[in-house]
């Protein structure tokens, strides 16, 4: 659809088929699409994935560089994100129908991974206190367009960061409070991000006439007056809340949407560790045998 | 991929590859000359031969109409006297206030009462199926809605698949045995529902225009909205695996799916089942 409109007639459609449990496509009000997830794509990154989330295809890619530390956080490392629409994504998006868009989910992306409620550990990618720290950039491009992106892009980022590895320093303390550091070239020696199991996932649930949903097409997408992203970790946390669009919320319904998103986004993240890990496991094994590893690839086409 | 063999296997290019060196062919749609004699593919899709004219037929293109085409469309502009529709093609279609059914008969002056309550009829992001009447000058293409079977369309739901796959056949409206209607618009834009009530039936009863033009859904059970979902994802299997959509594999394709449910319709590995059944179906007819 180039322009989001929808007529009342569709909308009603769509409203009654939540009401009713049955979705346009036959899936239930808490039921995801199905879901691709492939990480280690992009050979020049330091860590990539790539998510489809039914039609929704997100691109991400990790770069670990050296930089300045910053002012109020002296013995951290820090996270930069960036999240781009591209233009052949939608008939929308096209000159710069996607800027808005872009900073919305550039924001709600920085939100989530940086500060404490990221759970990362900030401390370890600090090289030298009030100096120097690893800088970790987080860059998502969105492929194509058909509903749910934050939830898919954040999936994805999360896959991204599993893959993704930090070089190792060698600090020399050349006396006076002067430091040179060295960074080992060993890919073998680099090592995974501290507490990447901490880092939280995004539940978005529309509301849809009286009932909500998780991940809606473009369609549905139009037919919800009001969302709720809730960012939830591996304990069932909640790591951040936020409200979107134009609509109102009931408080009684509001907890209820938070719980629920929580107990969603708990078991969401059980199900993608327990693949992240084991698939890694069979790849390194693998790779210790000495087999070649087929991996899916960036062109290869799921359906 | 599977394309429907009926001369063996398609001779598929991507855009740059070389489609021959040879000089005695004329270059057509979708090729271009690098250097001598060279004839080279400008997209990516399946070469066809007719004679001594070489041309390639891009497999995802916008739609391009012809005249006589059943469309649907959605509003996406009400200009003066005019309604911009999209159609999935190169440029939004026009609909002009002359060429649809206004309430008090066919044959009757416009007056700008009529101008002014445009919006009464087709209003922003409503969604209608019409047939091409003519072109413009620029290539647009002139839509009118003069006719029984033409309305605003209700009661169900819209699924896109590329317009290359929708076949044209002797009417592009049909009523399935599982008792849901089908428009399969020619610009790859189709629309699944339940027939609304109080539609006429043929071309001589008094066309009810509050009916046509109306908005507001029929009362639908849930197992009617279960065989519209059904649907929708038979449709939308048949566009991923890049086969032709008609009424009859649609059929094949939704008595194959009735083995799963509506949402395991969604899943590649039954995709792939119920197609591949479809299709030996078909083959065998």
């Amino acid at each position: 659809m180039p322009a989001p409109l929808i007529s009342p007639a569709e909308k009603s459609y769509i409203i009654q088929g939540v009401e009713s449990d049955c979705r346009a496509d036959g899936r239930g009000r808490l039921e995801y699409r199905h879901l691709v997830l492939e990480n280690g794509l992009l050979s020049q990154t330091s860590g990539s994935a790539r998510g489809r989330l039914g039609d929704s295809d997100v691109l991400v890619g990790i770069k670990v560089e050296i930089g300045d530390i910053e002012q109020g956080q002296p013995d951290q490392g820090r996270v930069v994100c960036n999240v781009e629409c591209s233009p052949s994504a939608s008939q929308q998006f096209e000159g710069h129908g996607a800027d808005e868009l872009n900073n919305t989910l550039t924001l709600a992306l920085e939100r989530l991974l940086c500060g404490p409620q990221s759970g990362l550990d900030l401390d370890k990618l600090c090289i030298i206190p009030g100096r120097q720290c690893w800088v970790i950039y987080v860059d998502a491009i969105v492929m194509d367009c058909a509903g749910n992106l934050l939830d898919c892009i954040i999936m994805t980022t999360r896959a991204a960061l599993f893959d993704t590895r930090i070089p190792k320093t060698e600090i020399q303390d050349l006396g006076e409070g002067e430091y040179e550091f060295e960074v080992m070239d060993d890919v073998e020696d680099a090592e995974p991000i501290g507490n990447w199991d901490r880092l939280p996932i995004a539940v978005t649930l529309y509301k849809i006439g009286d009932r909500y949903v998780i991940d809606p097409t473009t369609i549905e997408e139009f037919s919800s007056e009001v969302t709720l992203t809730v960012g939830v970790n591996k304990d069932g946390a909640i790591c951040g809340v936020q409200k979107g669009l134009n609509g109102s919320i009931d408080p009684s319904l509001l907890t209820e949407m938070i719980q629920t998103a929580a107990t969603l986004g708990k078991n969401l993240i059980e199900q993608l560790d327990a693949k992240l890990i084991k698939d890694d496991k069979a790849v390194q094994e693998k790779r210790m045998r000495g087999e070649p590893v087929q991996k899916l690839g960036f062109f290869a086409a799921v359906f | 991929m599977v394309i429907d063999d009926e001369e063996g296997p398609a001779h598929l290019v991507t855009p740059g590859e070389t489609i021959t060196t040879d000089q005695q062919f004329m270059r057509g749609h979708g090729t271009y000359t690098d250097g001598e004699n060279i004839v080279v593919s400008a997209v990516a899709g399946s070469v066809e031969r007719v004679n001594k004219l070489l041309s390639v037929r891009p497999l995802k293109n916008r739609y391009t109409p012809e005249i006589g085409d059943i469309v649907v469309g959605r509003v996406t502009e009400v200009a003066m006297k005019r309604w911009k529709i999209d159609v999935n093609g190169r440029q939004d279609a026009v609909l002009l206030l002359s060429s649809v059914n206004l309430p008090g008969g066919v044959q009757r002056r416009k007056n700008e009462s009529d101008e002014l309550h445009m919006r009464l009829f087709f209003s922003e992001g409503d969604v209608l199926v019409a047939e091409v009447q003519s072109f413009y000058a620029d290539g647009s293409m002139g839509l009118h809605t003069r006719g029984f079977k033409f309305c605003k369309l209700r009661n169900g739901s819209f699924v896109n698949v590329p317009p290359v796959l929708v076949q044209r056949c002797k009417s592009q409206f049909h009523s399935l045995p599982c008792g849901v209607d089908i428009i399969l618009g020619l610009n790859g834009y189709i629309w699944v529902n339940k027939k609304p009530q109080g539609l006429p039936e043929n071309n001589t009863e008094e066309m009810d225009t509050t009916i046509m033009y109306s908005s507001i859904n029929d009362e639908i059970t849930p197992e009617e909205r279960a065989v519209i979902a059904r649907v929708c994802n038979c449709i939308s299997a048949l566009a991923k695996q890049y086969m032709h959509i008609n009424d009859t594999v649609i059929i094949y394709t939704y008595e194959a799916s009735l083995a799963y449910t509506v949402k395991e319709l969604l899943r590649v590995d039954v995709i792939d089942s119920i197609t591949t059944e479809a299709r030996q179906r078909m083959q065998e007819v």
